[in-house]
């Protein structure tokens, strides 16, 4: 039985009984079906547990966990008892793989403040938080639609599919597709819609592409196990055809994590829905609009398929109504000081996070000068904190010598025309800005813990101070930013 | 405080200002100690024996937690670290304490209890080298432990050579200077009765030198002596243990003609005209610590050097072709190229001399290619030059490229670039012994090779 490992016919074969309990699991979670009786797959395990060791499947703790389920699932109360009584750390993080204990946080001692309390700018400042998706997103519509009708048709045929969405942070391409989803699971409910599962995962979180596995498998049966036995498992429920199985939605965010130089996690993701036992259907996200033809191989760009969509920035006006549509009813903000937020971040991003965090920042300024309502000298000092660069005041509160530094800097720059100066030229500068300022002139050793100081603020960017007299310093920040403010320094 | 500075004093002679310091930053555990000192000077100027013998006292009389470690043998941060705890968290403990990274280590210390703790961290230089967090979080270690711990770094170098990208945080650095010459001779006049202890020791059963012994060693005897010393090697060496060393061993010489009777123990100009010659021998051998007797070095003091190089020449028993390979290659590397076919070749024809290679030959005679060093040159070369050199005709046999390749194992050669490529003909040797050396090996087999240097024709 040794031998038959490798050879794979024979593993597809052994793991058939895999895939039906795999597939035993997954009805108990999601969709009941054909109640299987218990004991008869219990016999089957039994049969085969001799040729199961051969495989890498870890078999103990798999019918452990059978064994278990039947006593903890039925009732909260079991478990909780069990979980006081004195556990192991093994036993726990056994219970944790099995899915069996779910991951709670602590609560906090004191009751949350009731809404009632709350006066009009607190309740303005909860409504523009970026975490509050509202129901319905304004100006996304035709996205919706768009969406909408590609799912909702993948559906309804029964057959799979890949969809390709992009567009730059900050313009709702996570928030549309879960909105679909959430209707397309609202009309299932009631029978209106075929019945379908939906995964979700999300490149960033990982740690590892191929983690990508573990997620997807947790998602379906709760359990946790190594990538290869998840990587089998997948492969076995998408490739062979099984009766009943009802059409999988799978959300990829940060799809351009994902690829790897072998862009093997990608190619199975997008492949599992050619194959017709699959019912799988894709949706990809990422920012770059031609992440297909820049980064991914020329099979896994083809397996994505045509099927499109772009976010575009949204306009100041579509950030007006955004934010508006988040204020609902409430006078908390003057409409002029929305349109200015709208107007400045739509000619810089058209990121609505951004916008919806400037005006949070703005209700904060509202409410220290103890105001109602925002207005448009609240919104323009928090533009000012948040869009600002600070450079300039960092230069002008530098200390004399840091500043005697920089201008020697900028002036060696300007002497030898190359963007990149040595300490030593840089010094020499300092000498003659030194003699001519009539300040008394630091040693080189510390001029060297200058250069660090300015280095570490990321004024300059220097070297390790180990060849000190040699080190290469760029300048960070520009010639004129210095000029400007130790210039309007010198007039005050 | 006061207490240990005065433990101190006696042991460190002329470091009282560094000492009460010390004293000042880090004497006494009830007080807060600052976060980190960085105590710095040459060679020599006991920054080791100082710290060591400050924290020995502080933990003796205190109460306080020390560790002393070289940054040398810590060639992981784990090992550091585990080396830190091991001897900072109950020392008493026999299992071995377990820190992975900062964090436990960190931990692990935040839960140590004594009055203070000490750090001491020997060629702190080398922390530069170590991963990037160790210095930064060594610097501010205790503002992170919140307990009172100081660590000592200690350099040779100024601390403007530790700065780092992201910024380090304040230390206090303290000097340590090198003694001047009165200092220097304190100190080494500060072990007079240990040796005129060991000389009655040794003189113990002869009663006639031991009497003479008893009445000339005096300490303005000793001291002229130092002063003597001094006049000769204080402009070439101010390392204090060097300097003592070499002090002990000229002072047999130096009582010699005392102790026979020769000459009178105050008749200072007879004295010094008696030691110049050795102690001259001894400065050309300093930093050398060969144990030899002076007397067989006064002899040939001028030539200490040559004889050298001609007794490693003689001893270096090489076979006769290898012998001819290592002539060959210095001749490789020390002509030029171009002038390989009018050096080696028989029938090269006739060559001018135009007036232009004369004027650049004397312009260049100070960079004579023997002093610019070695240049490189390929197998083939090296090759061609040997057969061009040895009269007879040798078959070009396994054993002798396989001497060229043992030559490049004891260094005699080595390789300049293209090591993975040596068969294909692009690897590039260099020959690394100097003339004198090959001189010699040319005498031993009777070959000039001066004849052959573009350098003397």
């Amino acid at each position: 039985s040794r031998l038959a490992e490798g050879t794979p016919r024979r593993s597809i074969h052994l793991s058939n009984i895999v895939e039906q309990r795999v597939f035993k699991d997954d009805d108990i979670i999601s969709t009941p079906k054909r109640g299987r009786p218990k004991k008869s797959v219990e016999d089957e395990d039994d049969d085969y547990t001799p040729k199961k060791s051969v495989q890498k499947t870890p078999t103990r703790s798999r019918r452990l966990s059978t064994a278990t389920k039947p006593a903890t699932t039925p009732s909260k109360g079991t478990t909780a008892t069990s979980a006081a009584a004195p556990m192991t750390p093994s036993q726990k993080m056994k219970k944790i793989r099995a899915g069996e204990l779910s991951p709670s946080m602590q609560q906090r001692t004191d009751r949350p403040v009731k809404d009632s309390s709350k006066s009009q700018l607190q309740l303005a400042r909860e409504q523009l938080h970026v975490s509050v998706v509202p129901k319905s997103l304004p100006c996304r519509e035709r996205e919706f639609e768009n969406i909408y009708a590609f799912l909702e048709g993948k559906i309804q045929d029964q057959c799979g599919g890949c969809m390709y969405v992009s567009g730059v942070p900050g313009t709702g391409k996570t928030a549309t597709v879960t909105g679909v989803i959430r209707t397309l699971q609202r009309l299932s409910k009631q029978n209106e819609l075929p019945a379908f599962e939906f995964l979700e995962i999300n490149g960033m979180r990982l740690t590892e592409p191929r983690q990508a596995y573990v997620q997807i498998y947790k998602q379906l049966t709760g359990k946790t196990v190594s990538w290869e036995h998840a990587h089998s498992l997948l492969e076995k429920r998408f490739t062979t055809p099984a009766p009943r199985r009802v059409t999988t939605v799978l959300l990829v965010d940060e799809l351009d994590i994902l690829c790897n130089r072998r862009q093997d996690v990608v190619y199975n993701l997008l492949d599992w829905p050619t194959k017709s036992a699959a019912k799988l259907v894709v949706v990809t996200i990422a920012n770059t609009m031609d992440l297909p033809e820049r980064l991914l191989m020329g099979k896994v760009t083809s397996r994505l398929g045509l099927t499109r969509l772009t976010f575009q920035p949204y306009t100041h006006k579509q950030l007006q109504e955004i934010v508006t549509a988040r204020l609902g009813g409430s006078e908390a903000f003057k409409g002029e000081a929305v349109q200015l937020v709208a107007r400045k971040v739509a000619a810089v991003s058209g990121d609505a996070r951004r916008a919806l965090d400037i005006c949070r920042r703005a209700t904060e300024i509202a409410d220290t000068a103890s105001v109602k309502c925002v207005t448009l000298l609240h919104v323009q000092q928090a533009l000012a904190e948040m869009i600002a660069s600070a450079k300039v005041q960092a230069i002008k509160n530098c200390s004399r010598l840091e500043q005697i530094f920089l201008q020697a800097v900028a002036a060696e720059v300007t002497r030898t025309g190359v963007e990149e100066t040595t300490f030593m030229g840089v010094y020499t500068q300092v000498e003659t800005i030194a003699a001519f300022m009539g300040v008394t002139l630091p040693a080189p050793g510390r001029a060297l813990r200058l250069c660090a100081t300015l280095g570490a603020e990321r004024l300059i960017i220097s070297e390790h101070s180990r060849n000190d007299l040699f080190q290469k310093i760029l300048l960070n920040v520009s010639a004129d930013d210095i000029h400007y403010a130790l210039r309007v320094g010198e007039v005050n | 405080m006061e207490t240990l500075c005065a433990a101190l004093d006696p042991m460190f002679p002329c470091r009282e200002a560094a000492i009460t310091t010390l004293g000042e930053l880090i004497g006494d555990a009830r007080e807060a100690y600052p976060s980190a000192i960085y105590l710095f000077g040459h060679s020599g100027t006991g920054k080791t024996a100082l710290t060591r013998a400050l924290l020995k006292e502080c933990s003796k009389r205190q109460g306080v937690r020390t560790a002393h470690l070289n940054a040398i043998e810590c060639y992981t941060t784990k090992i550091m670290l585990e080396n830190v705890l091991d001897s900072l968290t109950s020392p008493q403990k026999g299992d071995s304490v377990k820190a992975d990274n900062m964090v436990e280590f960190v931990e692990q210390l935040r839960r140590a209890e004594a009055p203070g703790f000490l750090i001491a961290v020997d060629n702190a230089e080398r922390l530069r080298d170590m991963d990037a967090n160790v210095l930064p979080v060594l610097l501010r270690l205790q503002q992170l432990t919140s307990l009172n711990l100081c660590v000592i770094l200690l350099s040779q170098l100024p601390f403007e050579k530790f700065y780092n990208k992201t910024g380090l945080s304040e230390v206090i650095c303290l000097h340590l200077p090198q003694y001047n010459k009165a200092e220097t001779q304190r100190i080494l006049g500060s072990d007079f009765d240990q040796v005129r202890g060991h000389l009655l020791e040794q003189f113990a059963t002869d009663p006639g030198r031991l009497e003479i012994c008893e009445t000339a060693m005096t300490e303005d005897f000793y001291n002229n002596y130092l002063n003597l010393f001094l006049s000769v090697f204080y402009k070439a060496c101010r390392d204090l243990p060097e300097l003592q060393l070499t002090a002990r061993k000229c002072f047999a010489v130096y009582l010699e003609p005392v102790l026979d009777g020769a000459v009178e123990a105050s008749d200072i100009s007879r004295l010094w005209r008696h030691i110049a010659g050795p102690l001259r021998a001894a400065l050309t051998q300093i930093y050398m610590r060969i144990e030899k007797p002076l007397e067989e070095c006064a002899e040939s003091s001028a030539s200490l050097e040559d004889q050298s190089v001609r007794k490693l020449a003689q001893s270096l028993e090489l076979p006769y072709y290898a012998k001819f390979l290592l002539i060959a290659a210095f001749l490789a590397s020390h002509n030029a190229a171009n002038q390989d076919k009018r050096l080696f070749v028989k029938h090269h024809g006739k060559q001018r001399k135009r007036m232009q290679t004369v004027n650049a030959r004397a312009k260049t005679t100070e960079k004579m290619s023997t002093t610019l060093g070695p240049k490189s040159f390929s197998i083939d070369r090296l090759l061609a030059i040997f057969y061009a050199i040895l009269e007879e005709k040798v078959g070009l046999t396994c054993n002798l490229l396989s001497q060229i390749s043992t030559l490049v194992h004891l260094k005699l050669l080595s390789f300049v670039s293209g090591e993975q490529n040596i068969m294909d003909g692009s690897a590039r040797l260099q020959c690394t012994v100097g003339l004198e050396f090959v001189l010699q090996i040319g005498k031993v087999v009777g070959f000039n090779v001066r004849q052959y240097l573009c350098d003397f024709m």
